[in-house]
């Protein structure tokens, strides 16, 4: 079986370091682990703000998406509402489209009774 | 032997490690609102990670925001597939502030930040400027590392990640990863011995 390089074992030594102990190594290794060692001290674990947390915490939750569909439904009827004309012309076109259908259905089916009872009668 | 070189002739890996993170993954992919259990675990450490790598608070948040939004994206395709989750996780990180970093390349040649007085209060003054004169140098050494030796010091140092977990993000083998970071800590010894 090899043996560890002296990278594997200056691996080895960094997790013992980050665990808290104070590794022994051989002398050519010695500067690397106390590199190390003051590295753990130089870039402390820095804590996120509260605010922040709180505020990401916030945003991730409401981009469910159920969340996100009622955002979106709340944010069209927000952008409707600022411009009542809209929804006025919105509303006299559908009542329009409305009409035009149910007047062409009623001839359509005026005109279909009529050529069946014109049939009937020819017969 | 350059460190592509070392890279390519070490690569592939072993076996995978054990993900700690996995339940509470698939409790996340099952119910999105239990993605606050990883999000908690992890925020600090992606702060850190975007903090040390952009040097500036505000710039810092912006980055974990967008990380951990992505991550909740693209957490139903995440897989337990040798990858552990905060390797994943970091890898999003990395990618989120590689684009930083390219939407902001005068922060490329930055210091990396000062630290945190980790002194106690009642410490000696005189000691305390020491110190901090110490750690000051430290930093100023390790942003003066080549982008991939400084990439493998933080996720080690900073973030606690295995050779193994720095390899899933920075795509290279565990090996690849011992010799950078060899690398980088003898390279930051001699800088710190002049």
């Amino acid at each position: 079986m090899r043996s560890p390089t002296p990278a594997q074992r200056l691996d080895e030594a960094i997790d013992r370091i980050l665990a808290g102990d104070r590794p022994t190594v051989e002398p050519e290794l010695r500067p690397l682990v106390d590199a190390a060692t003051l590295l753990t001290s130089a870039l402390p674990p820095l804590p996120a703000g509260s605010r922040f947390e709180a505020r990401v915490a916030a945003r991730l939750a409401a981009s469910s998406p159920f969340a996100r569909a009622a955002e979106a439904v709340g944010a069209m009827a927000r952008r409707e509402l600022r411009h009542p004309g809209r929804i006025i012309a919105a509303g006299a076109v559908s009542s329009a489209a409305v009409g035009v259908t149910v007047t062409a259905l009623a001839v359509w089916r005026t005109s279909r009774r009529h050529g069946a009872g014109g049939r009937a009668a020819h017969r | 032997m350059t460190d592509q070189q070392t890279i390519r002739e070490t690569r592939p890996s072993g076996r995978p490690e054990r993900d700690p993170d996995l339940a509470a993954v698939v409790a996340a992919q099952a119910d999105r609102a239990a993605f606050a259990t990883l999000y908690r675990r992890y925020l600090d450490r992606v702060y850190a990670y975007a903090f040390y790598q952009l040097g500036d608070h505000h710039d810092a948040e912006d980055a974990t925001e967008r990380i951990f939004m992505a991550a909740m994206a693209a957490l139903p395709a995440f897989h337990d597939e040798g990858a552990t989750f905060r390797a994943w996780l970091f890898r999003i990180a990395h990618n989120t502030i590689a684009n930083a970093h390219r939407a902001r390349a005068r922060r490329r040649t930055e210091p990396l930040p000062e630290p945190f007085d980790p002194a106690a209060p009642n410490a000696d003054p005189a000691g305390l400027v020491a110190r901090a004169d110490e750690l000051r140098t430290v930093l100023r050494a390790v942003a003066e590392l080549s982008e991939d030796r400084r990439q493998v010091v933080l996720l080690r140092f900073v973030d606690g990640l295995s050779s193994r977990e720095i390899g899933q993000v920075l795509d290279r083998s565990p090996g690849a990863v011992r010799v950078l970071l060899h690398r980088a800590l003898r390279d930051l010894a001699e800088r710190l011995a002049r």
